[in-house]
């Protein structure tokens, strides 16, 4: 539960998180897709350390149900936007003018 | 385990408890309070869904992308105000379970400090883009990324309020149960900020500045 040592805990592996995906864009060492890919690693680890440690979303007897509320929320997010992303991608890739040279277009 | 492989008589089983069986107050505004972020959660998926279809090539058209006006070091900065501010809020939550009030009052006052460190680096971004004629009607792509950051920092606009308003209550009022029960709300609240900036700063920042 709440203790410093845990918000500590939480703020330092956030931090350090960031501060790699920081410096993989800035410096560019990654080819993008896999640049990509780091910091989305880097965005999961960080969201799941601070629900952890700061919201304490765990299966202790006193947050089983925060937890349980999380749970069933997370479809609705991918399906917000998930869904609505490749209904747009979609969309696009079937009625936008093919301009020249602009990326994503086939 | 066994309880649950007894055979009951539908007749007589008990379906519900006949008396209500009590919830602390704290604990039923605390889960009331967590349905709300996030529900407010939900607000933040429906702009990153329209920011998502919404950051296309075509969607800035000729004018200006995030590539061309995102600073990441500068945005870093503002992700270490608001965790900072995130974590001395904490600091300030384990004072409180050592029942101690200047500690409380310190705590609030250092990440109600961060946070507006944190406004103000997000006002002087805005600034210096709105002087470089990046301004949200310019393009859809545009429209979108102002609304989902500075969405975001109306909530912490709104918690820099509730962070005053508890300083006020905590010094007049003590640890009374409804303060004690705000704190653990705003605690929510506060550090449901920073998850979400950690998704607006990479998907956001970082990959609109990489893309």
């Amino acid at each position: 539960m709440a203790s410093r040592r845990g918000y500590m805990t939480g703020f330092i592996l956030a931090s350090v998180l960031m501060a790699l995906a920081t410096f993989l864009v800035s410096s560019h060492a990654l080819p993008p897709f896999a640049l990509l890919l780091a910091i989305m690693a880097c965005a999961g680890f960080a969201v799941i350390a601070q629900v952890y440690f700061l919201l304490h979303i765990d299966i202790s007897e006193h947050n089983i149900w925060n937890t349980v509320a999380l749970v069933a929320f997370i479809p609705l997010f991918v399906i917000t936007i998930g869904l609505t992303w490749w209904m747009f991608s979609q969309l696009y890739l079937r009625t936008m003018p093919m301009i020249p040279g602009m990326p994503g277009m086939h | 385990m066994s309880s649950s492989e007894t055979v009951v008589d539908p007749d007589k089983v008990r379906l519900w408890s006949e008396d209500y069986e009590g919830h602390d107050v704290i604990s039923t505004r605390t889960f009331g309070f967590w349905m709300y972020v996030l529900s407010d959660a939900m607000l933040f998926a429906t702009l990153f869904a329209a920011y998502g279809v919404l950051s296309y090539p075509h969607s800035y058209y000729t004018g200006p992308t995030p590539a061309q006006f995102v600073a990441p070091w500068y945005t870093f900065v503002q992700t270490m105000a608001l965790f900072l501010s995130v974590l001395v809020y904490g600091w300030a939550m384990a004072s409180l379970k050592d029942g101690n009030k200047s500690g409380v009052i310190n705590g609030l006052l250092g990440a109600l400090v961060l946070g507006i460190l944190f406004l103000a680096l997000d006002i002087h971004d805005v600034m210096r883009l709105v002087a470089a004629g990046i301004t949200p009607e310019v393009s859809g792509g545009l429209s979108a990324f102002y609304c989902l950051t500075q969405v975001h920092a109306a909530h912490i606009f709104a918690g820099l309020i509730w962070i005053i308003v508890m300083l006020w209550q905590v010094a007049r009022k003590g640890f009374t149960e409804d303060v004690v029960g705000r704190l653990i709300s705003l605690r929510m609240f506060w550090q449901f900020q920073a998850v979400m900036w950690v998704f607006i700063y990479v998907f956001v920042y970082l990959w609109g500045y990489m893309s």
